[in-house]
């Protein structure tokens, strides 16, 4: 059956909600991101982009290059706050939609033309979140995921743009290869020195030659220009694993600090765990070194949610994977493999006193908030963990320009 | 080296035999039967190096020798007789040849002296058992006996000898069974773990058997002689967890059900609790038990309520219901009691009738912590 596919994409999302929190940055250079050395743009207004600014810059940089911006720090909470109305309008208007990031969504609309004409439902969806939420939205529509969200990015910024059955390929052929989702700079690059400039030439290349020269991305990217992806549009489910990270402001080797910042991250999630009545049967760590060789490692366990079995074996697998005596610039740790269950507590190991002080510290978190109560080794760690419950049926929180 | 002797006879043994045998051995030989020959007198032998069993069997012959010969081999081979007698001659070229009523077959066999020796028991204590007895009480406890490599002690079943009973324990953390048996006694105090793998083979063996067992041990080993059979298995090493002092004393609130009514409604139930965790949650408020569980991944969900004789406060507690299972479909009473005490701790399960005198069961298992 023939697909007809919507992809959405707020126009710089935080910019708009700084504007729109703030009218006088209206028409002036905004720039939104980390402030820190380490501060990458999060986004940046289109009077920013003449300078050469794009978003994932480091900060520094864009400043030096567009002296007179206006730096915001920004606050993810708003942004997700603005992203969860536009959410609800979607959701109360699509039958399936797919919320990708905090300011993309897919919705398959198929078989919705018979009624209402897809471009005219799109056209109304995306005037009524306009006026609604204030923010401008840009479409694109088309039969496949790829093909609606280059139309987008190419009707953009704040219009609309929809593809014609039949007419992908010729759509894609005249636009630079760099349009097409996963063509990243490393991909270009090798393409460029190939000759490649247009999607055209892709087009008319044999499938063989891109596989032979990038791999099994290179058959994906093949598909993709020429207009053919058979992706659905998924619908959020459960969560299937949470995670947490964190990024030093300066590169640190100190281990003491290292290991309560760990003890800190497993003792958040593992409330998370048990708020969300879970267990986890699949525990990593990740540590990013200073020149950015970052490594992983995981461990099966049996389910549990308990502090006392994941803080150890949490300390065991960075023992086993800090052995480089460098400086660490980010580390973090995730838990899979979740299933819904609560912890079986156990004959000879666990004593009724233990038990009944996790419960009530539990409780007291769940009264006065996450860091209402901490073990002291986690104490050093500042700003970590999360401020909603991961398990509340919303998909995680994406920014804008970060991949999954 | 010749003997002759029955099919279905020699059949029968090795069949029991070749339980002991792993599917797959790092040591070749091990994949053979021993078959010491000394006259009239044929000793059968299989072995993993943990557990060595033997029978001695009657043939008919007046040689001397021993050989090792492939055991899955000579098994598929005499599964096809009808009863006839079988003779065997090793010839010179190291296969042994067996004749039948409808031809001839021949097997490669290996030296004899290859064969791990079974190991002998350095001044052993010793008690009996009848069969039957030490049978029951090892189905009644080693289904509760973990899996865990970790934790190689609660891999096996405890056995406890005092001179007024003798208590067989086992328990993977999370349940535990102790089976006790006052009207047999030992001469001496004992305490030592079996591994599971000989304790399955005695089960099958030893089921309604009428048969004095003779136990004896070491710190070590343990031999298990009975008929003309040997079993001799390597013990688990390690201190068993104190039991005792992990089965709660006090528990003011007692429920007593049918069993079976309890059995079938948790089995239904469970069918809608999740499928990797399998928890349901009881209920008993008054002189009803509430059962109930939840799959939210996948919107499934089921509660029954049973009647029940009670006595407590009203509570709410969660369990794994395949521990209940299997605990409750082990028993064969017709009411079974459960005394619990709080959320957090251990329920006990007994039956409340249906036993033999001088027999005692105690099953415990360990709730999962519940959010309010």
């Amino acid at each position: 059956m023939q697909k007809t596919i919507l992809h959405l994409d707020l126009d710089t999302f935080f910019v708009s909600v700084e504007r729109l929190i703030n009218s006088e940055l209206k028409n002036k250079p905004i720039l939104v991101g980390g402030t820190s050395d380490r501060g990458v743009v999060a986004a940046c207004s289109y009077e920013t982009r003449g300078f050469g600014v794009h978003s994932g810059m480091p900060m520094k940089m864009a400043r030096e290059l567009c002296p007179e911006a206006v730096v915001i720090r920004g606050n993810a909470g708003t942004y997700s706050k603005h992203s969860d109305l536009v959410t609800e309008i979607i959701k109360e208007k699509v039958p399936v939609f797919e919320k990708s990031s905090i300011d993309e969504f897919y919705a398959d609309l198929s078989g919705m033309d018979r009624f209402f004409g897809c471009y005219r439902y799109a056209s109304e969806l995306r005037r009524t979140i306009m006026r609604e939420t204030g923010l401008p939205i840009s479409f694109g529509l088309s039969v496949n995921k790829v093909v609606s969200k280059v139309a987008t990015n190419e009707a953009k910024p704040n219009n609309q743009l929809k593809v014609d059955l039949g007419y992908e390929k010729p759509f894609l052929a005249p636009l630079s290869i760099k349009k097409i989702p996963m063509v990243g700079d490393k991909t270009y690059q090798i393409l460029r020195n190939l000759g490649l400039r247009q999607v055209r030439t892709i087009q008319e290349m044999p499938v063989d030659v891109m596989q032979r020269v990038l791999g099994a991305n290179g058959k994906v990217i093949w598909k993709r220009a020429n207009g053919v992806d058979n992706t659905p549009v998924i619908p959020f489910s459960d969560r299937k694993s949470i995670s947490t990270e964190r990024t030093f402001d300066r590169d640190t080797i100190d281990v003491v600090r290292l290991r309560g910042i760990l003890i800190a991250m497993t003792e958040n999630l593992a409330y998370q765990l048990r708020r969300g009545e879970k267990l986890t049967a699949c525990i990593a760590v990740k540590v990013r070194y200073s020149d950015f060789n970052t490594y992983s490692k995981q461990m099966r366990i049996p389910y549990t949610s308990a502090d006392h079995i994941l803080i150890p074996r949490i300390l065991e697998l960075f023992n086993s994977l800090y052995n480089k005596r460098m400086l660490v610039r980010l580390v973090g740790i995730r838990f899979s493999h979740l299933v819904p269950g609560n912890y079986q507590i156990n004959l000879f190991e666990d004593t009724e006193e233990a038990l009944n002080l996790y419960a009530a510290m539990d409780r007291l978190r769940e009264r006065f908030g996450d860091k209402s109560v901490i073990r002291a080794s986690g104490m050093g760690a500042k700003t970590i963990g999360r401020m909603v419950n991961p398990f509340n049926g919303q998909p995680p929180i994406i920014l804008a320009h970060r991949k999954q | 080296m010749k003997f002759i002797v029955s099919s279905t006879y020699l059949l029968k043994q090795l069949q029991v035999l070749g339980g002991v045998i792993n599917s797959s051995n790092t040591l070749p030989i091990l994949d053979n039967f021993l078959f010491e020959l000394k006259k009239r007198k044929l000793t059968v032998s299989a072995s993993d190096l943990e557990t060595t069993m033997s029978a001695e069997l009657e043939v008919d012959s007046d040689n001397e020798g021993t050989i090792a010969v492939p055991a899955r081999l000579l098994l598929d081979t005499l599964k096809t007789f009808p009863e006839q007698p079988l003779t065997f001659v090793v010839e010179d070229n190291h296969t042994v040849e067996i004749s039948s009523s409808y031809g001839k077959y021949a097997l490669a066999y290996a030296d004899g002296a290859e064969f791990p020796k079974a190991i002998e028991l350095g001044n052993p204590s010793s008690t009996t058992v009848m069969g039957d007895i030490l049978a029951t009480a090892i189905t009644k406890t080693i289904f509760a006996a973990g899996n865990d490599d970790l934790r190689p002690v609660m891999s096996g079943v405890f056995f406890q000898f005092s001179s007024e009973n003798l208590t067989f324990v086992a328990t993977d953390a999370h349940k535990l069974v102790k089976y006790k048996r006052t009207d047999v006694k030992a001469s001496e105090v004992a305490e030592f773990i079996m591994p599971k793998k000989p304790l399955n083979l005695l089960k099958g063996i030893l089921a309604g058997s009428e048969e004095e067992v003779k136990i004896e041990y070491n710190d070590s080993n343990a031999k298990f002689s009975f008929d003309n059979v040997e079993l001799i298995c390597r013990l688990i090493d390690g201190k068993y967890p104190n039991y005792e002092a992990v089965i709660p004393k006090e528990n003011p609130n007692k429920l007593v059900i049918s069993r079976n009514h309890f059995l079938s409604s948790v089995r239904r139930v469970s069918i809608f609790s999740n499928r990797t965790t399998h928890q349901i949650r009881l209920r008993i408020a008054g002189a009803e038990l509430n059962i109930s569980a939840e799959d939210i991944d996948y919107s499934n969900k089921a509660e029954e309520r049973l009647t029940c004789s009670y006595q407590g406060d009203d509570m709410q507690i969660g369990f794994n219901s395949r521990f209940l299972v299997e605990m409750l479909g082990n028993l064969s009473s017709d009411e079974v009691s459960l005394e619990l005490s709080l959320p957090n701790r251990a329920g006990i399960l007994t039956p409340v009738d249906g036993l033999d005198e001088g027999e005692h069961v105690t099953m415990l298992v360990m709730p999962v912590m519940l959010n309010n």
